[in-house]
């Protein structure tokens, strides 16, 4: 379990994300027009590899009830006599629509259409303006006066895996050791065995702690240290500073996730209410550690429960080091706040002693 | 008058059946804080956190080479917008990386010497930017908000170029574009982050909420099994398909009032996206849970221990959520995968739902869901049979 679910999980995301974006998005054209210059507006599309036109269709309606369905993200309408409007100076108009309820398709197509309608509107001036007579370099900052260059910083390709499998592959790791560390100790208590494992560690908790738990720190650092091998070294995503950087970040984590964990147990030292709250706390780290919303736009008091996380650490880590390869002194803070977290345990050693000795299991 | 008997004795059965899972939910807390707690709970906790739905005031500092009112112009336009507020000058471009590293700001602008110059004197002028890349949603929102500048800034000047220019170039452009462009957003305007996510995470909760719990209770007859030798004493003795039309019954009616609440109260309370009827989204999500409890049913044959079923739950939650096409969309799945995210009932849920609150898709738009919904619902119908009779005869034999 501790090996297989990691694996399987990683496999479904890597794999069912390995195009880093969902290219060809299906569309359709309305070209009620039909002539040679709609038909040029269309051929354009088509060259683009952010959309796929894969319906010709016939009216404005039909594109909307067919997008109302879900069978496209988006439709490109070209009204009827647009070749004759553009040369005739009767200001034809474009229009395209994108439904934007689903993010990333809504998007692309919105960036492919944009593109094209854009173009179109700029070749037919730089035509006419030529023809009218003026000289060709003044035409295009005419057309265009301000450029701006953007530069995405360490993901030109705008590469959407690299964002979701960064985090929530180690997300998901999160929740297996969060729950693995409590089933391990809680079934001690279930069992009625805690006394006998107690005795065994000669009746020191802290002992009998370690003892089970750093065998299983061993393999998860290991489960960790292979997922990001097969990220960083397998499969190029960024890694831009020194991989150890990275890879003591994963152990550092990997510990506080179990100190974490031990620390819910002697709160709750209970197999099923410590394992619910590992849980459906787990699951929350997914969206209030800030992996696609950010953290400071959130409400402050919703915002905070961020960095009661584990995962909120190592992910400013992985931002820090192996997106943005900057220097490990402004990650300080965030390696820090990881070693913070094995102190957690040592808090309330005793209440856990005193459960081990007297197990209870309330079914 | 035999078969009258017949099918009264059944209805009998069934409603014992219906009466005594009845009984066995509202007796188990666990079951109860899954029935109940995790749907009236989640829907509230996950909205809180994606309510503020759109980036505001992203800092930005700007390096700016030139130094003239055109430029400070261009800066005021920039701060002006609601995605992004300029924080702060950097005398060169380490300055400005020092801010990006202490992440006091998340993009950097630097305006080029020659910019005020270019623009007087009809040549182009580029700005240039560079963007964190942590956050895709950051990113989007200073990308669209620097487009818009652009827009803005290209009209003004193309405007007093073209004066500048005389009346030749007036008389071809009118000042405007002869071919112009316009965007049309569907769905959600605003574009807001809970307006996207919640309308397919709610239909997503329904789904395993209800799983979760139905697995649970199949983990407590699983335990009383085996302390009994394989006979639950909370059985009712009926046939595979009376025990879980029964039991179907009693989850499905449980959570008629909560899809209510969750496709109703929860976007209205927060102002999502809703612009669907109650006579179209509660027939629409009807055989959701429908096909929800069949595929809970099913599940339960995984279970042994009542702990189980949380970890199951839990971890299926994640990859359910990813097969529904919320965040990566369905066309670009492989085959396989478009074959699993299709056996699940949430994919068919979340979709139409998401079209019918945001699009405004009628019943007829998304009947293919509405059909796939039933279909799921009939083969998890038989599949649960199964595993109801495998149990049931787990039971007599070890009574024998």
């Amino acid at each position: 379990m501790m090996i297989v679910v990691p694996a399987v999980c990683s496999f479904f995301f890597l794999n069912l994300m390995h195009e880093g974006l969902p290219l060809k998005v299906p569309v359709a054209i309305v070209d009620n027009d039909q002539s040679s210059m709609s038909r040029n507006v269309t051929r354009q599309l088509n060259a683009m590899e952010l959309i796929d036109i894969n319906e010709h269709l016939e009216s404005y309606h039909e594109a909307m009830e067919k997008m109302r369905s879900g069978e496209i993200f988006g439709f490109f309408h070209i009204p009827e006599d647009f070749q004759k409007d553009a040369i005739g100076e009767r200001h034809p108009t474009l229009s395209f629509y994108c439904n934007m309820t689903i993010f990333v398709p809504g998007t692309l197509s919105f960036k492919g259409f944009k593109t094209v309608a854009v173009g179109t509107a700029g070749d037919i001036v730089e035509t006419q303006l030529v023809q009218a007579g003026l000289s060709d370099n003044l035409v295009s900052p005419l057309v265009q006066p301000l450029g701006v260059d953007t530069h995405p910083l360490n993901n030109p390709w705008t590469n959407y895996n690299y964002y979701l499998s960064n985090s929530f592959l180690p997300g998901l790791l999160a929740l297996l050791m969060l729950t693995v560390t409590v089933f391990s100790i809680c079934t001690e208590i279930k069992h009625g065995t805690s006394p006998q494992w107690l005795q065994t560690a000669g009746g020191h908790v802290s002992i009998a702690l370690l003892g089970k738990l750093l065998p299983q720190t061993v393999i998860f650092s290991a489960v960790g240290v292979g997922l990001q091998a097969v990220l960083y070294g397998f499969l190029h995503f960024p890694l831009n500073n020194h991989a150890m950087h990275i890879i003591v970040a994963m152990v550092l984590f990997v510990m506080a996730c179990q100190a974490l964990a031990v620390a819910i147990v002697e709160l709750v030292p209970n197999l099923r209410l410590s394992l619910s709250i590992c849980s459906l706390f787990g699951i929350l780290c997914f969206s209030v550690a800030g992996f696609s919303f950010p953290v400071d736009q959130m409400y402050g008091s919703v915002g905070i429960f961020a960095y009661i996380f584990p995962i909120r650490y190592y992910f400013l880590i992985y931002i820090d080091q192996a997106l943005n390869g900057i220097p490990i002194y402004y990650s300080r803070f965030y390696y820090a706040a990881l070693l913070a977290f094995l102190l957690l345990p040592a808090l309330g050693l005793r209440r856990l002693r005193r459960h081990l000795e007297n197990p209870v299991y309330v079914p | 008058m035999k078969l009258l008997n017949d099918i009264g004795r059944r209805l009998v059965t069934l409603f014992k059946v219906w009466r005594r899972e009845f009984y066995l939910v509202f007796t188990d807390p666990g079951v109860l804080i899954f029935f109940f707690g995790l749907p009236l709970a989640y829907p509230v906790v996950y909205t809180l956190i994606y309510n503020p739905e759109i980036v505001e005031n992203m800092p930005v500092v700007v390096v700016d080479n030139c130094r003239t009112p055109s430029s400070r112009e261009l800066v005021r336009a920039i701060d002006a917008t609601q995605a992004l507020a300029v924080t702060g000058y950097a005398a060169n471009l380490n300055e400005a990386r020092e801010a990006w590293h202490t992440k006091k700001c998340y993009a950097i602008i630097e305006i080029p010497a020659g910019y005020d110059k270019n623009l007087n004197s009809l040549r182009q002028a580029t700005i240039t930017t560079y963007a964190d890349m942590s956050l895709l949603l950051r990113y989007r929102a200073m990308l669209l908000a620097l487009t818009d500048v652009q827009v803005d800034q290209t009209l003004s000047i193309t405007q007093r170029r073209v004066s500048d220019l005389g009346l030749l170039a007036e008389s071809v452009t009118d000042g405007q574009l002869p071919v112009e462009s316009q965007s049309v957003i569907v769905g959600d305007e605003t574009q807001g982050f809970a307006s996207f996510v919640m309308p397919g995470i709610v239909v997503l909760i329904l789904q395993q909420s209800m799983i979760l719990g139905i697995a649970m209770l199949a983990g407590g007859r699983a335990e009383r099994r085996r302390r009994n030798h394989g006979y639950d004493p909370m059985a009712v003795d009926a046939s595979p398909v009376t025990t879980v039309i029964g039991r179907t019954l009693c989850y499905t009616l449980i959570y008629l009032p909560l899809a209510y609440y969750i496709l109703h109260i929860i976007p209205e309370m927060f102002s999502l996206p809703h612009v669907t009827k109650f006579g179209e989204y509660m027939p629409f999500i009807f055989p959701l849970l429908i096909a929800s409890a069949m595929l809970g049913q099913t599940v339960a044959v995984f279970i042994t221990e009542r702990e189980a079923s949380l970890l199951v739950v839990v971890f299926t939650s994640l990859v359910f959520l990813f097969l529904s096409g919320l965040t990566w969309p369905r066309y670009a799945f492989n085959g396989f995968w478009l074959l699993i995210s299709d056996c699940i009932p949430a994919t068919w849920g979340v979709e139409g739902f998401i079209r019918m609150t945001s699009d405004g898709a009628t019943p007829a738009n998304v009947g293919y869901y509405y059909k796939m919904m039933w279909l799921l619902a009939g083969v998890y119908f038989i599949t649960a049979s199964i595993v109801a009779y495998y149990h049931r005869r787990l039971g007599r034999r070890s009574q024998a």
